[in-house]
């Protein structure tokens, strides 16, 4: 009897488990999806509450990892050979201290990463949902103008 | 400890980052994101890497790569998430958020 209680509960949180993933691949293409929503969040809105998680550890850690990954390719890509790096690279050749300039401009980078990261989720509790994602996918296709203009001017 | 190479470096570097593209990606993702962590982790791990990649490869790093097909795909990516996120057709719930 308390075996089969067990298995019973097993099999539902295995059918929970394997659920979200499903509706996710529907709703969706595999790549990028960091920034659709949760499944998580959409199965189970009714019994938690969103106001209490917060924003900063909201996805699930699959989506969260995808999330990393195509924030950090993107990113990456668009930043090398960018003019921080030059002014990264003069310094070292000028100085010849390297690690003293890349603990300048490393500790600058994350300084500002964070404050862009902070400033996103500050409008985000300003704007609705509906024009933030509008202007979020503007401003994404703006930097990628920006990236296409440097392609050609380069 | 060079103190004052260290300061010129950082304020060089905060303000030519500053509004800068990947600021503006860092604002747009971190906004829309659901996990602000991934978004500020991805971001400062990809700036850090860069720069010091920067830093190790020097010029070098314009003859390794070829910077026109690192742009290019660069701006793919940055497309498609901007798409996303204007294409989006997907109930919205209204939360409060925590920064």
């Amino acid at each position: 009897m308390e075996h089969s209680l067990i298995s019973r509960t097993s099999t539902a949180t295995l059918e929970e488990a394997l659920s979200p993933s499903s509706t996710e691949l529907t709703a969706s293409e595999p790549i990028l999806t960091g920034f659709t929503t949760s499944p998580s969040l959409d199965s189970d809105s009714a019994d938690v509450s969103p106001a209490s998680q917060s924003r900063w550890t909201k996805a699930e850690p699959s989506a969260e990892l995808k999330i990393f990954c195509s924030t950090f390719l993107t990113i990456f890509l668009a930043e090398l050979g960018d003019k921080t790096q030059m002014a990264t690279l003069l310094m070292t050749a000028e100085s010849h201290q390297p690690w003293i300039v890349f603990a300048g401009a490393g500790s600058a980078l994350v300084a500002t990463s964070l404050i862009g990261v902070w400033l996103g989720c500050w409008l985000a509790k300003r704007v609705s949902t509906k024009t933030l994602e509008k202007s979020a996918g503007l401003l994404l296709l703006l930097v990628a103008a920006q990236l296409v203009w440097e392609v050609f001017h380069l | 400890m060079d103190w004052h190479l260290l300061g010129l470096s950082f304020v060089m570097v905060f303000i030519s980052e500053l509004g800068d593209k990947s600021q503006l990606a860092a604002i747009a993702l971190g906004g829309s994101s659901k996990s602000l962590r991934a978004v500020f982790l991805g971001t400062a791990a990809a700036l850090l890497l860069a720069s010091f990649l920067g830093v190790i490869l020097g010029e070098g790093i314009s003859h390794l790569l070829p910077m026109h097909w690192v742009k290019g795909i660069a701006a793919a990516g940055f497309t498609i998430m901007g798409l996303k996120l204007l294409l989006a057709r997907k109930e919205v719930d209204e939360d409060s958020v925590e920064c």
